[in-house]
């Protein structure tokens, strides 16, 4: 019983976090520019990748005919799911810094730039 | 009555969710491709490997193979250490000691 409900519950984060990869790759590929393109990239990260996951690490643990090993599978699911929460923010918000203080990518359409006037954050 | 799936169901539930993750790669690529800055390209490519991740761990599990759990994490390490020295390259000119 409670194996089907984590195989169950596992396979629905696993659609949730496909079709939010889809999203993300759609976003990715309409959006105008890099500034507004992080966003889509942070939809499939967080939600492409973490999800997904703990989905993979739900069903390793309730399937049984996976063997003594699925609790390996598991654990190192969600490990990989915790690194992946911790570390794609992080990434993202170090090539945005990046990308603004190199000038590599203009921001615009821009109203006010206030890390602009700050010296880019030094 | 039993609730809980086979294992073939459970297989083949899984395989029915690859076609979705692999039109996403292909739109991802399609973006690392086009540019138009090296940031957007770097995006793609970060957004790739991590979705990758998750489609070694899928493939782990409908191969029935615990090792490649750890082919996962090193995918997820690889696309951050890559965000982190395109980041250092940009801001600096160059790769740090």
């Amino acid at each position: 019983m409670i194996s089907a409900i984590l195989i169950y519950v596992g396979w629905a984060l696993l659609v949730v976090g496909a079709i939010a990869d889809l999203i993300a790759a759609i976003g990715l590929n309409r959006f105008p520019n890099f500034f507004v393109r992080l966003h889509a990239a942070t939809i499939g990260t967080i939600g492409g990748a973490f999800y997904p996951l703990l989905g993979v690490a739900l069903i390793a643990f309730g399937a049984e005919f996976l063997g003594p090993y699925r609790f390996f599978m598991g654990g190192a699911a969600l490990v990989t799911a915790f690194l992946v929460l911790l570390l794609a923010p992080a990434g993202s918000h170090a090539l945005a810094r990046a990308a603004h203080r190199s000038k590599v990518v203009k921001p615009e359409p821009v109203v006010v730039d206030h890390l602009e006037e700050d010296g880019g954050g030094e | 009555m039993s609730l809980e799936p086979s294992e073939s169901t459970v297989i083949m539930m899984l395989i029915a969710i690859l076609p979705i993750f692999i039109t996403a790669y292909v739109l991802y690529l399609i973006r690392a491709v086009k540019g138009p800055t090296i940031a957007d390209t770097v995006l793609a490519i970060d957004a790739f490997f991590f979705d990758v991740t998750v489609f070694v761990a899928v493939l782990g599990l409908i191969f029935k193979q615990p090792i490649m759990m750890v082919v996962a994490i090193v995918f997820a390490l690889w696309a951050y250490a890559l965000d982190v020295y395109v980041a250092k390259y940009l801001e600096r000119g160059e790769m740090g000691d």
